[in-house]
């Protein structure tokens, strides 16, 4: 009797689900057609960051403001004229820190971004300002490919969570504008368990 | 409710793990965030073999009684130990009681889930003096998690493991990792055989590229159809947890998960007092003991509140995307429809719900 | 009333002949003893250091406690070729050999019961598998499939044997209309149980070495090698010390279904090196671990190759049948079956399906001596309590026990 009953539970017990949906990219497709909203936001953990909402390739985002991170923003406080202006020195007397390293000296300057004639103000590579808040633009006039990514959100990082409203750090935030590329450093940890295992 | 219909249609053919306890009150327990629509109760009709083999309540009822009348005994072994004993003690001879003897967290009610959750919280204040915060928040509605993983941006850094182990609370005196990031050559393909999961050296190493790997909470778990006792299971908001009270320790999950996504406590876990992440969920990184299975949960105790998992959020390269697969304005959705995705091992039928992509 | 009477003086009776005996009888259950206490206290060093303290990883995850598990379910289920003959097929030849098969079957599958509880983790927490109060999920987990055969199986060859040997103690003959459904049911359940501890393994996508359709079969054909070959040395082993008479032609029958068993075993083996080495694929890692060895891992290597060896010239030597029928060289050929199938079925399988884990990497695997003296101390149980069964079997066989409450029996 109880083989019977094994038997009979062994026909009617199926591993695999498959039922409605064939992979769960068919069930998410089915599940969201009709997904209105989560009662989750990621509004509370902003905190004090300001952001702003930008519109990149149809999608609406916020991102976090830049000028209040610059130190010493607004830079007419100091640059009160025309970059051409300066005297040109061999020794910097400010920005020491400051190492142009993207691409090579003939495609970039600091002009190239920088307007010299406004320094408050970035300038895209037809001549027309770009506010500093809004770098992006900047950044994605010859890098067009990850500026389409991270206006989707496969380029870069959220902010603070997955929740909605959406809020993505903007390319400086991850990137030296001067520097863009990450050094290479040491692994933050090595696992001498898993060593010992394989010997 | 379509909606709503539907979900239950897809859990219904599931049936192992039909048993997903309506939510009654809305799914956000303690936290903050408006959620004013407290949707209504559909009960689940047994499903399966279980219309003829009793049911949940029928077990609950039956494991309630037992536990009462094994109460009843140590009540009177307590109480006539009351001489010696002082009331912590007894308190916690009291919750280390029920605790042996509670029931499957799955098939909890939501007063249940408080209850053990308070006496968890209630013991470890009692064993160290701390007090943690510790969550039974269920699974949101409208959410199925997802990840994606962009092998051209990992570096190597494993800073997602760093934040990994700390945030989840992992044993440190056998470093246990979650994450196994393998460091692959250029050319050779996505050779596993010959990346190497534990180096050290300045990376990225030339001519290699990085792919981390992880739970991937597949959507068909062969982990949960094996376990005996329903010790794991999928949620539904796609997590695949454990629940370690229940877990009997038999190793069968991890025989049959095809993507190493499942650590052993060989021993008792140890965490140095100071560096517990007293910020805890029941079903995600609270203490575990030995003997027990434990896993990603993607970090349910930060997921649940709406935040990434501490993978995530370390990360420095951006190379891990997290989000709601069934939100359509939601980043991973957007990686899922505009690059060229792919997952590990996709012809088994396990269904992850982590793609991997490239620039 | 009556019938708890017999019982009782059942009792009585046996606990009276198993705790006398000869000398060397009682040097073997004092010997076995110790062993279990040895065992004991490895297993209560695991119990307060976790399983650590054995050989296993995360990335080996199960070892020698399953690997034994294993290849007892294998001895547990060989009792069918014995039963089947006698109560099925009415061969009288094997009569005398059932009770003995069932006894092994009994102690073969408490055995597999305590290796799968030394292998828990949680083992305070078992009874989350129990009916009723806990969940036990059936039939999604082969586990499940797993205890229920297992524990109906012994229940099988428990009630059985305890029916037959009953009636005789009272001096009364069996109604075959009692027991003859249980035996045919016991048929099936053995080839049930073997099958369904073949899936556990077999069913894990996640696991090629195993998951090949040829592993049930194998199971069954290496089981009713080994386990047979184990009833053939018990059996000689009690026609030496006892009085029990077992016939010449009872040893000879079942040799022949070691031998035929364990040619079926190896017909199977070499199906299975073919398709693993004649177009390798990335699938075939683990058996090359397993024969050749990987990346220079060849701790399985002299297993293995033993294994292969003792399987190879057992067959060859049982397919004689002038050799076969030379109890001497047929008890010899058994006794290296029985190991060969061991390593085979045992480690041999269970470990080789771990490596190389699921990203190719290798940990290798080396019991511990908690381990081995756990699985030593198994073993002794087992053995201690097939010779309490067998001892009293054999006395209410040889009529030597007997009911004397009653004056009419």
């Amino acid at each position: 009797m109880s083989i019977g009953l094994c038997l009979a539970l062994g026909l009617t017990s199926c591993k695999h689900k498959e039922g409605e949906y064939h992979s769960v990219v068919e069930r998410i497709e089915a599940m969201s057609a009709d997904y209105d909203s989560v009662t989750v936001s990621s509004t509370p953990f902003l905190g004090e960051i300001e952001t702003l909402e930008v519109h990149v390739h149809g999608q609406r985002f916020l991102i976090p403001e830049s000028k209040k991170q610059i130190k010493g923003f607004a830079c007419t406080e100091c640059h009160t004229g025309s970059l051409e202006d300066l005297p040109k020195r061999r020794k910097k007397k400010a920005h020491w820190d400051i190492k142009l390293e993207h691409a090579d000296s003939h495609t970039m300057a600091c002009t190239t971004c920088h307007n010299p004639d406004n320094m408050d103000q970035l300038t895209s590579l037809t001549g027309s300002q770009i506010d500093f808040d809004y770098s992006f633009r900047l950044c994605g006039q010859c890098h067009t490919q990850e500026y389409k990514d991270w206006s989707g959100g496969a380029h870069g990082k959220s902010l603070v969570g997955w929740a909605p409203p959406r809020a993505s750090m903007t390319c400086v935030n991850c990137h030296n504008p001067h520097q863009p590329g990450f050094p290479t450093k040491w692994p933050v940890r090595f696992n001498s368990q898993v060593q010992k295992e394989r010997e | 409710m379509a909606k709503e219909k539907q979900q239950k249609k897809w859990f219904s053919l599931d049936l192992g793990s039909n048993k997903q306890t309506s939510a009654n009150s809305c799914g956000c327990g303690k936290n903050e965030g408006g959620c004013g629509s407290h949707k209504p109760e559909t009960t689940s009709r047994p499903d399966g073999y279980r219309q003829y083999f009793g049911q949940k309540m029928d077990r609950r009822d039956a494991f309630r009684k037992l536990t009462a009348s094994l109460m009843v005994g140590a009540g009177a072994v307590s109480t006539s130990c009351s001489f010696i004993a002082g009331d912590e003690s007894k308190e916690k001879a009291q919750i280390d009681w029920e605790e042996q003897f509670k029931g499957n967290y799955k098939l909890m009610t939501e007063d249940e889930k408080k209850a053990t959750v308070d006496r968890l919280v209630r013991s470890y204040q009692l064993r160290t003096g701390k007090t943690l915060k510790m969550s039974s928040q269920d699974a949101l509605d409208n959410v199925l998690y997802g990840y994606a993983f962009n092998i051209s941006k990992c570096q190597g850094y494993m800073d997602c493991v760093n934040a990994c182990v700390e945030e989840n609370n992992q044993d440190r005196k056998s470093e246990m990792q979650y994450i196994r990031i393998h460091e692959m050559q250029d050319g050779k393909g996505f050779n596993f055989n010959e990346a190497d999961d534990n180096y050290y050296h300045e990376v990225p190493a030339q001519g290699h590229f990085y792919m981390g790997t992880q739970c991937f909470h597949c959507d068909n778990p062969p982990c949960v159809d094996v376990c005996p006792v329903e010790a794991t299971w999928r949620e539904k908001d796609g997590l695949v947890v454990v629940d370690y009270d229940w877990c009997v320790g038999c190793r069968y999950c991890m025989a049959a998960c095809p993507y190493d996504g499942r650590r052993f406590n060989w021993s008792k876990p140890e965490v140095p007092e100071t560096e517990v992440n007293k910020d805890q969920h029941y079903l995600g990184n609270r203490m575990r003991k030995k003997g027990v299975v434990e896993k990603c949960t993607f970090c349910v105790q930060r997921s649940r509140a709406g935040k990434d998992p501490a993978c995530v959020e370390a990360c420095p390269t951006g190379a891990r995307i997290f989000g709601n697969l069934l939100d359509p304005n939601s980043t991973i959705r957007w990686v899922l429809e505009n690059k060229k995705v792919f997952r590990l091992k996709e012809d088994l039928g396990t269904e992850p719900k982590f793609w991997y992509f490239m620039d | 009333m009556g019938r708890f009477k017999v019982f009782k003086s059942l009792v009585r009776d046996s606990l009276d002949i198993t705790t006398h005996g000869s000398k060397k009888y009682h040097f073997w259950m004092g010997f076995l003893t110790l062993v279990m206490l040895v065992g004991m206290y490895c297993y209560f060093l695991q119990l307060e250091e976790g399983l650590a303290i054995t050989g296993m990883t995360d990335r080996v995850s199960w070892g020698l406690y399953i690997a034994n598990f294993t290849f007892l379910v294998g001895v547990a289920a060989a009792a069918v070729m014995l039963v089947m003959p006698t109560y099925v097929l009415k061969d009288i030849d094997f009569k005398q050999a059932v009770l003995i098969g069932e006894g092994l079957a009994v102690a073969a599958l408490i055995m597999c019961l305590a290796f799968v509880v030394a292998d828990m983790g949680g083992p305070s927490r078992l009874w989350h598998m129990l009916p009723v109060i806990g969940v036990f999920n059936f039939p999604n987990s082969m586990l499940t499939w797993d205890v229920l055969v297992l524990n109906g199986y012994l229940f099988l060859n428990l009630s059985i044997p305890f029916y037959i040997l009953f009636r005789h103690y009272q001096g009364k003959e069996a109604n075959p209309k009692v027991y003859i459904p249980g035996a045919l049911l016991s048929v099936f359940w053995a080839v049930a149980i073997h099958l369904v501890t073949a899936f556990l393994y077999q069913g894990l996508q996640a696991r090629p070495f195993w998951n090949n359709a040829l592993l049930g079969p194998r199971f069954l054909a290496s089981a009713f090698a080994a386990g047979p070959a184990l009833i053939i040395l018990v059996l000689a082993l009690i026609r030496k010390f006892t009085p029990f008479v077992i016939q010449d032609t009872t040893l000879k029958k079942i040799a022949m279904v070691v031998t035929v068993a364990a040619q079926i075993n190896l017909i199977m083996l070499i199906s299975e090196l073919f398709k693993e080495f004649y177009a390798p694929t990335h699938h075939s890692e683990s058996a090359y671990y397993l024969f050749f060895g990987l990346d220079g891992k060849t701790a399985l290597l002299p297993w293995i190759w033993t294994a292969i060896a003792l399987n190879v010239l057992a067959t060859v030597i049982l397919t004689f049948h002038k050799l076969r029928n030379n109890f001497n060289i047929l008890f010899f050929a058994c006794g290296m079956l029985f190991v060969g199938i061991w390593i085979e079925k045992g480690f041999g399988l269970i470990v080789p399906g771990f490596i190389p884990g699921p990203y190719g990497k290798i940990a290798e695997y080396t019991p511990t001596w908690v381990e081995i003296g756990v699985t030593l101390g198994i073993w002794a149980m087992g053995a201690f309590i097939f010779t309490l069964l067998a001892k009293t079997a054999i006395g209410i066989e040889t009529k030597s026990l007997r009911y004397k409450g009653n004056a009419k029996a």
